[in-house]
Formats: structure tokens, C-alpha cells, sequence
């Protein structure tokens, strides 16, 4: 027979637990809110700088003018992945599913010939890539701000361009998990170098109609672009990423305090029922404690 | 009127309609209006003006960006953005701008200018 005692501490554990985790929750509900707004109202910024950059690339007929930050370089031997995490934990799946895309994405990289190097954001990331054997380049950890969050992305930016430089790297990406709703987050790729035109591609009619001046003249103009896309890019990752790692805490909270509730049901239901058995049993022994007098 | 629309990287700062917008491109100043050809420029630090018939509505400090023009629409892509009816030459130096330049003597040098005696008033 359970001991009464014990399941009432049980139950006072799971109490405090869903107590906690429902806390957990709303604090995550409200966060949320505020990183899809901050998430939403710079996609505004980031789209008109992907369209000006396509209608720049696009307008220029020779793709060998362009210079080769945008167009990346050919054989390229080494691929840089940039990884967005979380700072912290109890957010479900968020972290393990990008992990294990990532492992995939590069042993892909290797079946083709590349070297990979990674670059992590978020403490997860960095302890989880410390164990492994790649080469990690930078590591970028508490963005709890969104001030933090807009120096970091300029960092990331001021790193890769430097690397790309110095012929370290030829190819950048960069993963992070995409705010699709609430109850769901997906990984995605998306390519830094060379340039990436899905995001653009929707615009592309649009920008065929309008033929642009430019001033100063185009090579001008990308050299003040390309750092800037690069910094919008990374930027918006990083806002995307933490909108989705606050909706994934959300749910999986969301499911710890259903569970927690379940279980603290369970727990009193089977206290109840010892606690009657043991009257029960009392009750039988004083009764046939006075018949055999 | 065009409409005009002034975008930082976290947000979009106002959007409305206006008679003339000028704005201080990188090879010197323009004035967006309806119909202009369509255009793409960088943008020094200096001051933007919305105006109408010759007379400034609203006065702006921009540190640089970018500015797309097209028929009707002209979109600024701004750095930092300050309105001028905001700062005066004692308060300027507390601006968050002000404080986000920090290290960049020429664009706080024409922040100062444009603060004391804007081109356009």
C-alpha cells in the first residue's frame, strides 16, 4: 500500500511544477507577441532591400560584373552554416530538430566535397557544437534584447564578410527556424552567399517594368548594399528565430501544465482511495479487536 | 501626391501622401515628386523635408540609406531617422541618433549643421 505521506508531497511537487510551467507559458504568450510584432514590422525594410538588390543585380546583363559576394565564387570548397538557437532550454523541440537538420545539411556539404564551418548564436547551439569535431568560427550567445539581438546580427555580418574576404569561406547559409505559426515552426535554409532569390522571385515582374537610374553609379551602390542585405538577412533570422523559439516554449508549456494537471488528478484520486482503505482497515481491526473480547 | 514611405530596419516609421518630398541623395539633394522616372539612390547624412506649395511641413535628420523611387511611391530606406521639431542645437547631443553615430565625425558634423541652420526651412 502507497505511503499517505508520500503521495501528498507527490502531490504538492506536481502542484508547484504546473505552477511553474503555467507561468512559463503566459510569460512565453506574452514574449511571443512582442518578437512576431518586432518580427512583422521589419519585413517591410528587409523586403524593399531585397527588391532594390534584385532589380541592381537583375538590371546588370553580364552576371560576371557583379562582384562575387553576390554571385559566390566558383568550385566553392567551404561552406559556412550559421546556426540559430535558443539561450535557453524547455522549449521543446526547438533546438534537438535544428540540430539534427544541421547534421544532415552538412553531411550533404561533405558528399559533395565541401568542408563545413558553423558559426552558432544561442548557448544551446554553442554547448551542443562543442562536443562535436567541426570547426566553429564565432559563437554569439545572449540576445535578450532587441538591441543586443541588432548588434549581434551587425557582428555576424562584420565576421563573414571578413572571412569571405580572406578566402576562408566561400559559401554562407544560414539556419534558424521559421515563425510559420504558433503551434508550428519549421527549419529552413536560407543562402547568404551566393545570394538567394526565392525571397525576391514574386517581385521579379514587377521590377522588370520599372527600368531604375542609379546614383551613384551601380558598383557604388552594391557596396553599400551588400552589407546592408547581408546585415537585414541576418537580422530577420535572428527576429524569426526567437519569435518561433517563444511559440515552441509556449506549446510545449502549454502541454507540461496539461500533463501536470493529469497527473496531480491521478496522484489524488489514488490518495483518496488509500486514504479510504486505510479507514477501512481501521475500522476492521478495532471492530474485530472488540468481538474478541 | 506621392506616397511617401520612411522605413528603418525594425519599422515602418510614417507612410502618407505628400506634395514634394526632398530628400539628400548622395550626389546631392532631389525633390520627389509624382512622376519622377523611376530612380534609385543612396542617401548621405543630411536633411530630409516634406513640403508643400514651397513651404516645409516637416523637417527630418537622416544619417544615410537608401531611396527607391517609382511613379507614386517613394519609399526611404533610413538608418536613423530624428525629426527636427524633436532636437534644437542644446538637446541634440541626448538624441538616440545622436548617441547611434557615435565615432562617425562627419555625419555628427552634419547632424549639428542640419540642427542649427537646415538647408531648407
Amino acid at each position: 500500500m502507497p505511503n499517505l505521506k508520500e503521495l501528498k508531497n507527490r502531490i504538492s511537487s506536481v502542484k508547484s511544477t504546473r505552477k511553474i510551467t503555467s507561468a512559463m507559458k503566459m510569460v512565453a504568450a506574452s514574449k511571443l507577441r512582442r518578437a512576431q510584432e518586432l518580427a512583422e514590422s521589419s519585413r517591410v525594410y528587409a523586403d524593399s532591400l531585397s527588391f532594390i538588390l534584385s532589380s541592381l543585380a537583375g538590371n546588370t546583363k553580364n552576371s560576371a560584373d557583379l562582384p562575387e559576394i553576390l554571385t559566390g565564387r566558383e568550385n566553392s570548397k567551404i561552406s559556412l552554416l550559421i546556426i540559430n538557437s535558443s539561450d535557453r532550454g524547455l522549449c521543446g523541440g526547438f533546438n534537438s530538430n535544428l540540430f539534427r537538420n544541421a547534421k544532415k545539411w552538412i553531411s550533404d556539404q561533405h558528399g559533395q566535397g565541401k568542408s563545413v564551418k558553423i558559426m552558432t548564436v544561442g548557448k544551446k547551439a554553442s554547448s551542443f557544437y562543442k562536443k562535436t569535431d567541426l570547426d566553429i568560427v564565432a559563437s554569439f550567445e545572449d540576445l535578450n534584447s532587441n538591441d543586443r539581438q541588432l548588434q549581434v546580427s551587425e557582428e555576424i555580418k562584420i565576421k563573414i564578410m571578413e572571412l569571405f574576404e580572406n578566402n576562408e569561406i566561400d559559401e554562407v547559409s544560414i539556419l534558424f527556424n521559421k515563425f510559420v505559426s504558433a503551434i508550428s515552426q519549421e527549419p529552413k535554409y536560407q543562402s547568404l552567399i551566393p545570394l538567394s532569390n526565392d525571397e525576391t522571385s514574386e517581385d521579379e515582374s514587377e521590377s522588370n517594368n520599372a527600368i531604375f537610374e542609379f546614383e551613384p553609379d551601380k558598383n557604388e551602390l552594391l557596396e553599400y548594399l551588400v552589407p546592408r542585405n547581408f546585415l537585414t538577412q541576418i537580422y530577420r533570422s535572428v527576429l524569426e528565430s526567437s519569435a518561433s523559439e517563444h511559440a515552441a516554449r509556449m506549446t510545449s508549456m502549454d502541454n507540461a501544465t496539461r500533463n501536470a494537471g493529469d497527473m496531480i488528478d491521478r496522484l489524488t484520486l489514488t490518495y483518496n482511495r488509500t486514504r479510504q482503505a486505510f479507514i477501512t482497515k481501521e475500522l476492521i481491526e478495532i471492530i474485530s479487536g472488540a468481538e474478541a473480547v | 501626391m506621392i506616397n511617401l514611405k520612411v522605413v528603418s530596419p525594425q519599422k515602418v516609421i510614417f507612410e502618407k501622401e505628400v506634395e514634394m518630398a526632398v530628400l539628400p541623395g548622395a550626389e546631392g539633394d532631389f525633390a520627389a515628386m509624382p512622376n519622377h522616372s523611376p530612380f534609385i539612390s543612396s542617401l548621405r547624412p543630411g536633411q530630409m523635408a516634406i513640403m508643400s506649395s514651397n513651404k516645409v511641413d516637416e523637417s527630418f535628420f537622416v544619417s544615410g540609406g537608401l531611396v527607391m523611387l517609382k511613379e507614386k511611391v517613394c519609399e526611404v530606406l533610413v538608418d536613423q531617422i530624428e525629426p527636427l521639431s524633436d532636437v534644437n542645437s542644446s538637446n541634440y547631443q541626448q538624441s538616440k541618433t545622436y548617441q547611434e553615430l557615435e565615432g562617425n565625425e562627419t555625419a555628427l558634423g552634419t547632424f549639428e549643421q542640419v540642427v542649427n541652420n537646415p538647408p531648407y526651412k
